[in-house]
């Protein structure tokens, strides 16, 4: 029954834009230009104001998922890759859940999950457009005037349309990697090269001050006479970034990257060619950053759903369960104070776990367990589990040595490691944005995790373009 | 979605044996290389994961890479054009 639920879909794919695949073999150097070209596209998008917006005040309901979901407040990029991510929770949940019935291994199903993903992502950023002009966001609907409201949901729509093209540019061979991987790291390494170097003044108690934790360390250095007082400073204030958290963050960049190398190595050899043989590595970060891209995706959702429900129905004793909101006292955010969005949100120092161990011991195994979970779901989903994996090993006749030459032996020595690795994977992923997290990391822990191992990922390709290279030349 | 960000999982065979002509595609590529699928051999891992959802052609309404980008600078001109459209009657 399930199928039938994927061919209510069909229908639409002739409305939905794709990308033709690329039929030649794209040189590097065309795929770095296209690359190059969709990065200038999003960073002029993130910096073009909407047109007709009147207000861009108030509290942000997203702040904490501007940098994860690549989007930038006021601007074309206001959406970002929120409606790809979200429609792409949606159907993995969906899908894992055997809720819609796919076979990874028929052409057609797939295609009908391309398809129906697409589409989703499509409602979804028109969803996200009206909700946005209608919920307020840009000024009164009244004061906009129906003419801009409808401009400016245009806008959306077109933006979202353009990032979803965008992506799947990249993703057919054009560029290098995929759209949404590019966007969040450039939004994240602008962000942490911002705080680091950023030459804006922020005048608050103690006097003028620069806002880049590197640019105010001298600053301070040099105009305060008493030198281990200013050192303190620049390396403990709070509120700005300071140079604690820039450490912070390269140690979480070394640590990250240490960990990428482990894994394990299973000897393989070749049917064809006897003297061939080489290992089948499966590494720790088996899934790499997906678990907490979906892991943010869900959070943020339920953040701006409990946020919506406690601003109109706050009374209500389930929407106060699901989360009680309070604007916070610098930054006039949002921030949960109660309820299980309380719970799931990180603590913000070692003094409000003191306070609320409960909290912080939610929150460390709500994440490792959510990752873990889609973690394990996610290689089912994306086609590397250990079957899947087998059926590949076994097209190129690889056979692990010292067991049998069919199908269901390759299955099952890869079914040993790469359930755990991924389960186990996930869960270390968690950890470490966790750790991040508190260390005070620039850029959230999650943010960073996902920086790191997207810029890891690209070193990767890199390194295999290369030696691909060597191998023609 | 994020296929790109997805699974890394490694898929590259070092080869410690000869590196002949024969082992070669499987040696240098992604076990995930198919020879006539040349756009998919390329750039790494990345785009491995990615292409095992992407790979075939889809039913849609087909656009060639150029217009995509020219769609997007469109678009970027458009609204360009509101504002200063805006700024002038204003």
């Amino acid at each position: 029954m399930g199928f039938k639920v994927l061919n209510l879909v069909r229908p639409f794919l002739s409305v939905l834009p794709d990308v033709q695949q690329a039929e030649r073999k794209i040189p590097f150097k065309e795929k770095v230009l296209y690359t190059a070209v969709t990065l200038f596209v999003f960073l002029v998008c993130s910096q073009l104001p909407l047109y007709g917006i009147k207000t861009n005040s108030g509290a942000d309901p997203f702040y904490w998922a501007r940098v994860i979901m690549a989007s930038n407040r006021g601007t074309c990029m206001e959406l970002g890759i929120s409606p790809i991510v979200t429609s792409g929770l949606v159907m993995q949940l969906l899908a894992g859940s055997k809720i819609i019935d796919v076979d990874n291994s028929v052409k057609a199903d797939r295609d009908l999950l391309n398809g129906a993903q697409k589409l989703l992502g499509v409602l979804i950023t028109i969803g996200e457009a009206v909700a946005y002009v209608v919920s307020g966001m840009y000024g009164d609907v009244r004061e906009l005037g129906a003419f801009n409201a409808i401009l400016i949901i245009l806008q959306l729509f077109f933006a979202g349309i353009i990032v979803i093209c965008l992506d799947e540019l990249l993703q057919k061979g054009y560029g290098l990697g995929s759209g949404i991987s590019l966007f969040i790291a450039t939004n994240i390494c602008e962000q942490i090269i911002w705080k680091a170097f950023s030459p804006y003044t922020v005048t608050g108690a103690r006097g003028a001050e620069f806002e880049g934790a590197i640019i105010a360390l001298f600053h301070l250095l040099l105009t305060r006479s008493d030198k281990v007082r200013a050192l303190k400073e620049a390396f403990y204030r709070p509120n700005l970034p300071n140079i604690t958290s820039l450490l912070a963050t390269v140690a979480v960049f070394l640590v990250v990257i240490y960990f990428q190398g482990f894994r394990v190595d299973l000897p393989v050899r070749n049917k064809r060619s006897r003297g061939q043989q080489g290992t089948y590595p499966i590494k720790l970060f088996y899934t790499s950053n997906m678990p907490i891209i979906l892991y943010s995706a869900l959070v943020s959702n339920m953040y701006f759903i409990s946020q919506l429900l406690y601003k109109r129905y706050g009374g209500n004793f389930l929407v106060q369960l699901l989360g009680r909101w309070q604007e916070s006292d610098y930054g006039g955010q949002m921030v949960p104070v109660g309820g299980l969005a309380y719970y799931i949100s990180p603590p913000g120092s070692l003094s409000e776990v003191a306070a609320n161990p409960l909290h912080a011991l939610f929150y460390v195994s709500f994440m490792l367990t959510a990752c873990a979970l889609f973690s394990k779901t996610w290689i089912e989903v994306s086609g590397s589990s250990a079957s899947d994996v087998a059926k590949q090993l076994k097209e190129q006749q690889m056979f692990i040595q010292g067991h049998r030459d069919t199908q269901s032996s390759l299955k099952k020595e890869l079914n040993r490691y790469i359930p755990t690795a991924a389960a186990f994977g996930g869960m270390c992923i968690g950890a470490l944005t966790i750790v991040a997290d508190f260390m005070g990391a620039i850029g959230s822990g999650t943010g960073i995790l996902l920086a790191v191992t997207i810029i890891y990922q690209y070193y990767e390709a890199y390194q295999k373009e290369k030696e691909q290279m060597g191998a023609i030349f | 979605m994020a296929k790109g960000a997805s699974t890394g999982q490694s898929s590259s065979i070092v080869a410690r044996g000869g590196r002949n002509a024969v082992g070669a595609p499987a040696a240098s590529g992604g076990l995930r290389r198919r020879p006539t699928r040349a756009a998919g051999a390329g750039s790494g891992r990345i785009k491995e994961s990615v292409m095992a959802f992407y790979t075939d052609d889809s039913p849609g309404l087909k656009i060639p890479p150029v217009v995509v980008i020219v769609m997007s600078l469109g678009f970027i001109l458009f609204v360009t054009v509101l504002h200063i459209i805006g700024k002038l009657r204003g």
